[in-house]
C-alpha cells in the first residue's frame, strides 16, 4: 500500500464531505520482534499494521480518528462516520486553524535499509549470540526482546502540507539473572551498524554478578547516583510535563513556571524532532509544522512549554511543531552531557546508593511532582565514595521539582534509553542527584 | 467481519504442516469524548481491525498480524508466521505444548440494552457537561482550577477460530469515565481523580452502563469527599495501628499482589525482561501468605463487569478462579501452555487487546472476596487506626513482593469512631505481611474499572478490581 495514495484519498474525501480543515498520516509499520527467557526463545512476532490518522473540522467543530482499516471502502465509510460526528459536535471556542504550508522540513539519516529488510535469521542470530553472551558472562539465565521496527509515514493536509518521511530503529532489552540477583542491559540504534547488544548483555551479566552479595541498609536520605535507565525514566515525566495540554490540565508540576530555576544550572534539556540516533524520529508533527530542536529547559531556566497550533495561540506563543492534535508532546528528549566520570560521581557520596534501573513510577501529585519509583537489578550502598555491597528492597519516595534542583553533577557519557519503560527516547547521562529520600517497604 | 478470512488462515496454516494454528479476527470500535475546563477537545474515533495468527511447530510459538484483509495477504501472514516458527526451533528449550481442552462454538456477548453505535458523541460530550457543571466550582472552600473529564465507549468483536475445531463469535461493549482534577487550597495544588487512584468508573455493557453507574450522583459526592481530603494536615500514627482499607485501595492490592503474582507465564519466567517474575514458584500452590481471612478470586464471567468474557482467546470457557484461600495460595492463572508445564488444565485466562497482540495471561475481575462485617462492625473493633479509603500513589516490585499505596482520602479512628483528615499516610508493605494482618472483611463488595498493563508489545487490558472494606491488624504507616 502506497502510504502517499492512502493519505491524499482520504484527504479528498474528507474535503469532498465539507471538512474545512484536515490533515492525514498514513503509517506503514513493520515490526518483528523476537522475546527469550531463561535461557530461550518464547516466541516471535511480526507484525504489518497500516494505519490512518484523520484531523477534520467543519465550522470549528473538530474530530480526530484512527482507522487500521484501510481498504478503500473502510476507509470512505470510517471518513463518513468521522464527518457527520464532527458536525453533531459543537464549536469550538477556541478553535484555531491549520498551519499553512509549505513547510521546509528538516532531514536526516536515521533509515537503515537493512533493519527493514531483517535479514532472514538475523534476530535469531542475535537471540543466540545474546543468550551465550549472558552466561559466558556469568548469568544463569536471562531473559529479553530484540525489536526490529520501520516505519513509514506520511501525511497532507488542507494546509498545503505534502511529505513523506521513513525511519528505523532496532531495540535489545535484557535482564540477565544470578538467583534472586539481576541485572539489565539495553542496546538501542537507529542502524545495525552501531547497533551493540553484545556489550548490553555483557554489562547486565557483570550487573547481575556484583548485585549477588547483598547487605543490609536503612531508609532515609541519601546522595543517589542513577544510571541514564533511571534517568530517562525520570525525565520523561519532565518532558510530558513541559506539554502545554498537561499545563493547561493542572497535571504538570512546570505550570507557572515558565522562565523561573527549576532545576540546578547544570541541567539543559531539549527535544528533538530529529537529531542523530533519536529512536522517534519525525519531521512532521501532526499537524504538518516542521518539527525543530526546542531547549525545554536552559541551565535550569523553564524556557518553553511544548506547543501545537491550538494550545500555542492560548499561550500566546507559536508552534514547537510538537503536536498530538490534543496533547502536544516531545519526540525525543536530550540532557546535556557533563563533565564527569560515572566513578568520580560515585567518589562524590558520602553515604548513599547507585541504582542502575527502576520501574513503576507513580505521582501521588502530578500538580507538585510528588512520586514514588522502584529501584530494580542492581543496585547498591555506597559510602565515603566506595561501594560496599548490593541492597534490595529500595523505593525512591521524592518529588521531581525538588531532585532536578539537586542534580549535584552529570556525566560526560550519555546513552540513548528506550525500553519498556521509558516511552519517550531520551539520550541522558549518569547523575548524582543530593538528598533524596529511600524508603523501605515494612514486614 | 467476514468469518472465512479467519478460517482461510487456518486451513492454510494446516497445509503447510504446522501443529497448530490460530486465527482471530478482531475489531474495536472506540469512542472518546474529553472536556478540559468546561471546553471540549477534539473527539477521538478509533477502528482497529485485522488479523492475527498465532501457529506452532516443532514446540515453537510464532504470532503475527495483519490489517491487510485480502487472501494474498493472509496467505503471506501464515507463511511468514511459519517461517519464523521454524527459524526459531534451534533456539526452543522445552518444545511449547498445548493443555488438552474442550474446545468452545457458539456466539457470546455481554448484555447490552442501548447499543454504543446509536449514541452519538454530542450526547457523550453533554455527559461530560453535566459532570462538570456538579462539580466545577469545587467544594467546602476548595477550588477545582482544572478539570479534565473523559468518557470513552468501546465496541469489541471478535471471530476465534483454531485447527482444534474452535469457533466463536463474540461482542463486548463498554462504557468509561474517568477524571484528573487540580484541586486548590490554601495557595497549594492537589492532583485528584474521580474516581481516586487514576481508576474509572466503567462497566460491559451497553449507554445503560450510564444509568447503572449514576456517575452525576458520584462525581459530586466524591468531589466533595475528596475536596475535604485535600484540607487534610494530620499526620497518622506512627507507631502500629490497625488500618480501615477502602474498596478501592484492596481492590487494587488483590490484583498487585495477588492476581500478578498469580499469572503461571510470569511464574515461569515468561514476563521477565518486561513486568518482572513472580515470588511465587512453580511448587508454591498450598503456600500459606496470609491469614485465614485472606480470600481473593478472578472472575471473568461477573455480568457488566469491565473483564468481562465467556472464552478465551485460545477457545477455552471461562470461569472463576479462586487466587487466595484462607490465606493459602490456591490457584494460579494459566492458559494453555502454561497449564501443560505444570500438567494441569487450562483456567482460560488467555485475552489479546488487539489483533496484532499476542493472546498472553491476563486478569479479568481480581477481588477480595466479601466477609461478614459491616463497616460500622470493622470500627468498633479498632482503639487507635487510620481509615484509608482512597489513594493516589502506588506501587509494587517485579516480584510482587514490595508495594506502596499512599491514601488520598484518609481518617483517624479513635475508639471506634472516624474523626479528622489524614493527609497521605503511606502503606508501604511486604505482601506476607499484608494479607497476614487482614483480620476482617467488609460485606460491601464494591469494584472499580482500570487498565492492567502488560506484555510487549504492551497490552492494556480492561480490568475491574475489587473489593469490600477490609481491616489489618498492627501495622505501621508513614509519612512523606
Amino acid at each position: 500500500m502506497d502510504t502517499e495514495v492512502t493519505a491524499s484519498e482520504v484527504l479528498d474525501h474528507l474535503v469532498r464531505l465539507g471538512a474545512e480543515d484536515a490533515s492525514v498520516i498514513a503509517a506503514q509499520i513493520w515490526e518483528r520482534m523476537l522475546r527469550f527467557n531463561n535461557n530461550a526463545l518464547s516466541v516471535t512476532k511480526s507484525i504489518k499494521d497500516v494505519v490512518v490518522f484523520v484531523y477534520a473540522s467543519i465550522g470549528r467543530r473538530r474530530i480526530i480518528g484512527s482507522t487500521s482499516n484501510p481498504t478503500q471502502n473502510a476507509l470512505k465509510d470510517f471518513v463518513f462516520r468521522l464527518i457527520e460526528s464532527c458536525k453533531m459536535l459543537e464549536p469550538n471556542p477556541h478553535y484555531t486553524h491549520l498551519p499553512k504550508g509549505p513547510f521546509s522540513y528538516p532531514t536526516h539519516g536515521n533509515y537503515d535499509p537493512k533493519i527493514e529488510s531483517c535479514e532472514e535469521s538475523l534476530l535469531e542470530d542475535y537471540a543466540k549470540q545474546i543468550i551465550d553472551q549472558a552466561i559466558q558472562k556469568g548469568g544463569k539465565r536471562t531473559a529479553g526482546t530484540i525489536t526490529a521496527e520501520a516505519s513509514k509515514l506520511s501525511i497532507v493536509s488542507t494546509g498545503g502540507v505534502r511529505q513523506s518521511d521513513r525511519s528505523t530503529r532496532i531495540l535489545l532489552n535484557q535482564r540477565v539473572f544470578i538467583d534472586d540477583a539481576s541485572g539489565h542491559g539495553l542496546a538501542c540504534s537507529t542502524h545495525l551498524n552501531t547497533f551493540n547488544p553484545l556489550k548490553a548483555a555483557e554489562e547486565a551479566a557483570q550487573y547481575a554478578k556484583k548485585a549477588v552479595n547483598r547487605g543490609p541498609w536503612s531508609e532515609g536520605v541519601y546522595d543517589i547516583v542513577i544510571s541514564p535507565t533511571v534517568a530517562a525514566d525520570l525525565i520523561q515525566h519532565v518532558g510530558e510535563a513541559a506539554s502545554a495540554f498537561a499545563v493547561e490540565s493542572g497535571i504538570s508540576f512546570l505550570a507557572d513556571k515558565l522562565n523561573e530555576q527549576v532545576a540546578c544550572d547544570l541541567f539543559t534539556l531539549i527535544d528533538h524532532g530529529v537529531v542523530e540516533g533519536s529512536l522517534n524520529t519525525r519531521i512532521f508533527d501532526d499537524e504538518g509544522v516542521p518539527t525543530r530542536d526546542n531547549v525545554i529547559i536552559e541551565n535550569g531556566v523553564l524556557k518553553t512549554y511544548l506547543h501545537n497550533s491550538s494550545t500555542a495561540e492560548r499561550f500566546k506563543a507559536a508552534s514547537t511543531g510538537s503536536a498530538g492534535i490534543i496533547a502536544p508532546h516531545p519526540w525525543n528528549l536530550e540532557v546535556n552531557a557533563g563533565s564527569r566520570s560515572l566513578d568520580e560521581l560515585l567518589k562524590e557520596v558520602g553515604e548513599g546508593f547507585y541504582i542502575t534501573n527502576n520501574w513503576y513510577t507513580r505521582f501521588q501529585n502530578l500538580r507538585s511532582g510528588e512520586y514514588s519509583t522502584l529501584p530494580r537489578d542492581a543496585a547498591f550502598y555506597i559510602k565515603s565514595g566506595e561501594v560496599k555491597h548490593a541492597v534490595a528492597g529500595l523505593r525512591i519516595s521524592d518529588s521531581l521539582p525538588r531532585q532536578l534542583k539537586n542534580i549535584a553533577a552529570t556525566t560526560e557519557e550519555r546513552r540513548w534509553i528506550y525500553w519498556w519503560e521509558v516511552q519517550t527516547p531520551t539520550l541522558t547521562p549518569y547523575m548524582l542527584i543530593k538528598q533524596t529520600k529511600v524508603t523501605k517497604a515494612v514486614g | 467481519m467476514d468469518l472465512d478470512l479467519a478460517k482461510l488462515a487456518v486451513n492454510y496454516g494446516l497445509s503447510l504442516g504446522v501443529d497448530y494454528v490460530e486465527a482471530r479476527l478482531h475489531r474495536t470500535i472506540e469512542v472518546g469524548c474529553l472536556l478540559k475546563n468546561s471546553t471540549p477537545e477534539p473527539t477521538i474515533l478509533a477502528d482497529s481491525f485485522g488479523l492475527g495468527v498465532r501457529v506452532r511447530y516443532k514446540g515453537a510459538l510464532a504470532f503475527g498480524a495483519t490489517n491487510i484483509l485480502s487472501t494474498q495477504s493472509i496467505k503471506d501472514l501464515v507463511e511468514e508466521v511459519f517461517k519464523r516458527a521454524k527459524a526459531s526451533i534451534n533456539l526452543l528449550g522445552e518444545p511449547i505444548k498445548f493443555s488438552c481442552e474442550e474446545m468452545g462454538k457458539g456466539v457470546w456477548s455481554a448484555e447490552e440494552k442501548e447499543k454504543l453505535e446509536d449514541v452519538d458523541v454530542q450526547t457523550m460530550l453533554n455527559l461530560l457537561k453535566e459532570l462538570d457543571n456538579e462539580i466545577k466550582n469545587g467544594f467546602h472552600g476548595v477550588s477545582f482550577t482544572n478539570r479534565l473529564l473523559m468518557v470513552e465507549t468501546s465496541v469489541e468483536e471478535k471471530f476465534y477460530t483454531n485447527s482444534e475445531g474452535a469457533e466463536l463469535r463474540s461482542r463486548v461493549p463498554r462504557v468509561s469515565i474517568s477524571s484528573f482534577i487540580n484541586a486548590t487550597y490554601d495557595g497549594r495544588n492537589h492532583t485528584i481523580t474521580i474516581p481516586a487512584g487514576y481508576a474509572a468508573l466503567g462497566e460491559s455493557g451497553g449507554w445503560e452502563v450510564v444509568k447503572r453507574l449514576d456517575p452525576l450522583t458520584f462525581f459530586k459526592e466524591e468531589g466533595s469527599n475528596l475536596a475535604k481530603a485535600v484540607k487534610s494536615t494530620l499526620n497518622p500514627p506512627l507507631e502500629p495501628i490497625d488500618v480501615i482499607l477502602g474498596p478501592d485501595v484492596v481492590g487494587l492490592v488483590a490484583h498487585e499482589s495477588s492476581g500478578h503474582p498469580a499469572e503461571a507465564d510470569r511464574i515461569l519466567g515468561r514476563e521477565g525482561a518486561q513486568a518482572g517474575e513472580s515470588y511465587l514458584k512453580i511448587d508454591s500452590l498450598g503456600l500459606r501468605i496470609g491469614s485465614s481471612e485472606a480470600y481473593v478470586s478472578d472472575d471473568p464471567t461477573i455480568p457488566h463487569s469491565m473483564g468481562f468474557y465467556l472464552y478465551d482467546e485460545e477457545g477455552v470457557k471461562a470461569r472463576k478462579r479462586r487466587l487466595i484461600e484462607g490465606g493459602v495460595i490456591k490457584e494460579y492463572l494459566h492458559n494453555r501452555a502454561t497449564a501443560n508445564t505444570f500438567s494441569t488444565k487450562s483456567n482460560a485466562a488467555s485475552r489479546s487487546v488487539a489483533y496484532n497482540r499476542e493472546p498472553i495471561i491476563r486478569m479479568a475481575n481480581t477481588y477480595v472476596e466479601p466477609g461478614d462485617y459491616t463497616f460500622a462492625e470493622l470500627l468498633e473493633g479498632v482503639k487507635l487506626g487510620v481509615y484509608i479509603k482512597s489513594f493516589m500513589e502506588w506501587n509494587i516490585d517485579d516480584i510482587r513482593m514490595n508495594q506502596r499505596y499512599v491514601g488520598l482520602e484518609a481518617y483517624l479512628i479513635e475508639q471506634g469512631e472516624l474523626k479528622a483528615g489524614v493527609k497521605a499516610p503511606i502503606l508501604e508493605v511486604t505482601t506476607p505481611k499484608f494479607w497476614s494482618s487482614v483480620d476482617a472483611r467488609g460485606k460491601d463488595l464494591q469494584f472499580k474499572a482500570a487498565s492492567c498493563g502488560k506484555g510487549d508489545p504492551m497490552q492494556g487490558a480492561p480490568v475491574w478490581t475489587g473489593g469490600p472494606h477490609i481491616r489489618l491488624r498492627s501495622i505501621k504507616l508513614g509519612v512523606r
